[in-house]
């Protein structure tokens, strides 16, 4: 009897360190333990045997029952402590995530780079009249200057200002400031802009523009062209390259187009053993128009020409998202499908 | 535009390569597009702006390209003298053609195109037609003045120069057939329209392979004529271009010169002689220059003696007005300089902007509400909706579903259906839903902030919006995120009032004292079987200046650092009766002791009523002070229980 305590004993250590899982060792305890367990009927025959050696039997079944308590509870304890296997190969869980759009979150960008520098964001109305769009800022109304400004007019009564159209560039919100303010005047203007052109994949009737401009006294061309490269620094990359090419707008003068260096080929014109697809070829990429403000526009807008100077620059949002993360199809910005919003933002 | 180097070299050779030649003509503002080997020849694309008529030619590309080299060039411009002639022109009216010269050549033969003319034609984009066509575009090209040469012998009596009669018919050498109206001026004879002046002639009197006499026409038009009516003939001819920028007297007469010379060169003949008509004065005029705006402007120091050298080699005569001041008179080609900053712009362009230092401006910062939109955007999105951008013209079919009124319309749309500006952000909402729904995308919930757009009086009114619309969910989401947004501007005390707004049903307003800062609602079933919506759509829309109005800076509100006692009580109420009615009951009751409730459960079936609904709410009591005792907060529980039970329409569960 006694020894088949002590082998029992010996068999419950053995088989309680090899239990792998919780369901064997509740088995063990079920076996060891439990009601109809060897420990609970040698129990139960204990009132039948002599005192003496049921006090010693006693003793011995007690000691074991609990020492096999101890290593279950220590085995349990242990089962506990352990942490759970976890199969990141799994999925994850989806999450609802707001997205800003690219558009939006281009021109912010965009805005608060100038910001930085001091200029002041002001939002101008998208319909405009005929003096703001055109007139003060030079373009004769009946002029070739004025083919690339198709405009959308609007059935609202002419006033002094003329007739009314939506604006076809962001320009007029320069002239509105210009009119209501007196410099020093550093101000970006962002929105929308609208011109009649068949839809494709780089033409959109509704676009958007940032417009900025800074008159005080002391502006020169050079302060044009530093700010517009920390601008492309900033925005692009400072690996960048600039290249202010001459070119003609009648509200500046002297006037420029701003290339970039290729953000693909990086300026060099070849990809992949052929000619960059991006740059066609010329390592150049055409990003925005500027130039000193024309001595016309800031009388128009009464500002003295003679006391005071001023540079202006405009941009199209969409071709600059469009060239920074390769964005083929100006449409995709407006049809709005969630498989495009939620690659940004 | 094209030409060519070979061109070119009629009037000067560059040593330089032709790929540094077009290098430094793009960066002079001359942008070469592209330059090809063609022929033997080496052929530049150009980009023109509008305002260099003089690049039109290749004698003024020639002066442009010395200038650019750094060289100053000196060409001989060929003038004629012409025996005069017994023709009878009429003009009717002089501003529509300031001069009219016809030249005529008797006795020529129509011959062959020499192979280096019809090489020079090919090479600038010009199909070659027949020796004598081909020598007038050929002298267009070169000193840049458009002609038309007609047969003299299908020409019936006198020329006259006069706007056409309505519907007056004309075929044009495009073979097309035209009905002309009163905005076109036109070339004709006592008979018939024999070309739609400056811009194409017409097939009754071209020149062809039995041609002996001829009539060469060169002229002046008004600009704004030519383009009007080249506009409406629906073509842009290579002579109509050049009329819409500016052409030159002096030009004029070195075309016609070469013209003239080369047909009798080529084609035999004799020049009969010519009469002119009208007179145009050429205009000069002196720019005074002062060097140190120079440097003002640009931002550099540029020596006298640079800016000298720039603009002799562009051409201009300078005299010294004083040590700081010169005076530049353009060359006559050189009409688009106008003003002192049009030469600031010369001297920079040509010595190359890439000279130019770049500093930066000191700027003085101020304020804008630029950040105010930008938050909220930034907070929206941080909601979980997606930001969209949808256009702000719409079809006026669908503006008149919605009942919308006050609509402005835009006179030249793109497509006659979609002529109108929105007044609601609802069509881009449901324009966007209803596109991701046939896509199979996982709809949800979107915002828009954009301009809305609507006639008042007889002016117009243009505010900027919130938007927010919800896709395929319940009313507690879209009042969620309405709630959350007028927390995180801290817009409090506003009021959700039921309203019957046209389109919605159970619509409500966000009243702040008397503002409507805006509403929120769900579409019509009617409206959404309309656009054809398969999904319900909630939708939010908030006046923007309004919110900036009234959103506070936010103040630290203390919280209690006691410990909180919840008890739950079990309801019903009859559905017409509000559930707000409950919520004042609640706050009358528990007062400063509400921390807060919510329902946790909603029950509606076999254990109450059918016209009820059973509602189990936790009521959360906490004090700023003190703990709470649990019969302190018994006690008020039951005295809330006690005023519910007590209310009509409502029995305790």
């Amino acid at each position: 009897m006694e020894e088949k305590i002590v082998n029992l004993e010996k068999e419950a250590r053995g088989r309680i360190e090899g239990v792998k899982t919780v369901k064997e060792l509740e088995e063990l305890r079920i076996y060891y333990l439990g009601r109809k367990s060897f420990i609970n009927q040698l129990f139960s025959a204990l009132p039948d045997l002599e005192k003496e050696k049921k006090a010693y039997l006693g003793k011995l079944l007690n000691s074991a029952k609990k020492k096999i308590t101890e290593w279950i509870e220590r085995k349990e304890r242990e089962f506990e402590e352990k942490e759970e296997i976890i199969d990141f190969t799994l999925p994850a869980s989806k999450l609802n995530l707001g997205k800003r759009h690219i558009i939006g979150q281009v021109m912010e960008e965009i805005c608060k780079i100038f910001k930085r520098l001091g200029f002041q964001i002001v939002e101008g109305g998208e319909i405009e009249d005929e003096w703001h769009n055109f007139s003060a800022l030079n373009i004769p109304l009946e002029h070739p200057s004025r083919d690339v400004f198709d405009t959308f007019y609007l059935d609202i009564p002419p006033s002094e200002g003329g007739r009314y159209l939506l604006r076809s560039h962001t320009s007029p919100s320069q002239i509105r400031v210009m009119e209501k303010r007196t410099p020093p005047l550093a101000v970006i203007s962002p929105g929308r802009v609208y011109r009649p052109d068949n839809p494709d994949a780089s033409h959109s009737f509704m676009f958007h523009q940032i417009e900025g401009f800074c008159v005080d006294k002391e502006i020169n061309f050079s302060h044009l062209k530093g700010v517009l490269y920390h601008f492309a620094w900033e925005f692009f990359s400072s690996q960048i390259e600039l290249r202010f090419r001459p070119h003609y707008f009648p509200f500046t003068e002297p006037s420029a187009e701003v290339d970039i260096s290729c953000i693909i080929c990086g300026g060099k014109g070849l990809k992949d053993g052929g000619k960059c697809s991006v740059c066609k070829g010329k390592g150049w990429l055409e990003i925005l128009g500027c130039g000193m403000i024309h001595p016309e526009v800031l009388k128009n807008c009464g500002i003295n020409p003679k006391k005071f100077r001023g540079f202006a620059f405009g941009m199209g949002v969409e071709r600059i998202a469009m060239l920074k993360y390769r964005i083929a199809d100006i449409r995709l910005f407006f049809e709005n499908d969630l498989r495009f919003l939620n690659q940004f933002g | 535009m094209k030409f060519t180097l070979n061109f070119i070299k009629e009037f000067f050779d560059p040593k330089e390569k032709p790929s540094c030649i077009a290098e430094k003509l793009t960066l002079a503002g001359i942008e070469v597009e592209s330059l090809t080997k063609e022929n033997g020849d080496w052929v530049f694309q150009i980009e023109l702006t509008s305002n260099r008529a003089d690049l039109l030619s290749i004698f003024g590309l020639a002066n442009e390209i010395a200038a650019v080299l750094g060289k100053q060039l000196k060409i001989k411009i060929p003038s004629l003298k012409i025996p005069s002639l017994d023709i009878n022109i009429f003009i009717e009216n002089e501003e529509d053609c300031p001069l009219y010269i016809a030249s005529v050549i008797k006795g020529i033969k129509v011959r062959k195109t020499p192979s280096w003319l019809k090489e020079r034609l090919l090479n600038c984009g010009i199909n070659p037609v027949n020796s004598v066509v081909d020598i007038g575009n050929y002298s267009m090209l070169k000193w840049g003045h458009p002609l038309h040469i007609f047969d003299l012998d299908k020409i019936e009596g006198d020329v006259f120069i006069r706007r056409a009669k309505d519907k007056e018919a004309f075929l044009g050498l495009d073979k097309k057939e035209r009905k002309l109206s009163p905005s076109s001026l036109v070339i004709a004879d006592n008979k018939k329209v024999i070309a739609l002046a400056g811009i194409i002639g017409g097939e009754n009197s071209c020149v062809d392979e039995n041609t002996r006499n001829v009539l060469i026409e060169t002229a002046i038009f008004s600009p704004l004529v030519i383009r009007k009516a080249r506009q409406e003939a629906g073509i842009s001819t290579e002579s109509s271009y050049r009329f819409e920028r500016k052409v030159f007297l002096r030009l004029l007469e070195a075309t016609l010169s070469s013209t003239i010379n080369l047909i009798l060169e080529l084609c035999g003949g004799y020049f009969v002689g010519g009469k002119k008509v009208g007179r145009i004065i050429p205009s000069s005029r002196r720019i005074k220059v002062n060097l140190s705006s120079l440097e003002k402007h640009l931002g550099a120091k540029i020596s006298s003696k640079e800016v000298k050298e720039i603009l002799k080699n562009l051409g201009c005569q300078l005299s010294l007005k004083s040590k700081d001041t010169i005076e530049v008179k353009p060359p006559f080609f050189r009409d688009d300089l106008k003003e002192e900053v049009d030469i600031f712009e010369e001297v920079a362009r040509i010595r190359g902007y890439d000279k130019l230092p770049s500093k930066i401006p000191f700027i003085l910062p101020r304020k804008d509400n630029f950040d105010f939109v930008v938050s909220l955007k930034e907070f929206l999105a941080r909601l979980g909706l997606k930001e969209i951008i949808t256009y702000s013209i719409v079809a006026r079919d669908d503006l008149e579903t919605l009942g919308e009124k006050n609509l402005i319309r835009i006179i030249n749309p793109l497509r006659k259906e979609e002529d109108c500006l929105r007044t609601s952000l609802l069509l881009g909402m449901i324009s966007v839903a209803k596109y991701n729904l046939n896509q199979q995308n996982e709809v949800g919930e979107f915002f828009e902030i954009a301009h809305l757009y609507q006639r008042k009086n007889s002016h117009f009114e243009e505010r900027p919006f919130l938007g927010i619309g919800v896709v395929g969910k319940g009313p507690s989401y879209i009042k969620a995120y309405v709630e959350e947004l007028l927390k995180f501007l801290n817009i409090s005390n506003y009021r959700l009032e039921g309203a019957s707004l046209k389109n919605f049903t159970n619509a409500l307003q966000i009243v702040k004292e008397d503002k409507v800062l805006g509403f929120l609602g769900k579409l019509d079933k009617k409206i959404r079987d309309s656009f054809a919506l398969k999904k319900e759509l909630f939708f939010a829309q908030l006046n923007l200046p309004l919110l900036e109005e009234e959103r506070r800076v936010k103040q630290f509100k203390p919280f209690s650092f006691y410990p909180k006692i919840s008890r739950d009580i079990s309801l019903a109420k009859r559905k017409d009766i509000p559930f707000k009615n409950i919520v004042k009951i609640i706050e009358d009751v528990a007062k400063e002791l509400l921390e807060g409730f919510e329902v946790i459960d909603v029950y509606q079936g076999e254990k109450i009523p059918q016209e009820f609904i059973g509602v189990t709410l936790r009521i959360h009591y906490r004090s700023l002070q003190k703990t709470l005792e649990a019969e302190e907060v018994d006690s008020l529980h039951n005295q809330l229980r006690k005023k519910l039970e007590e209310r009509e329409g409502i029995f305790l569960r």
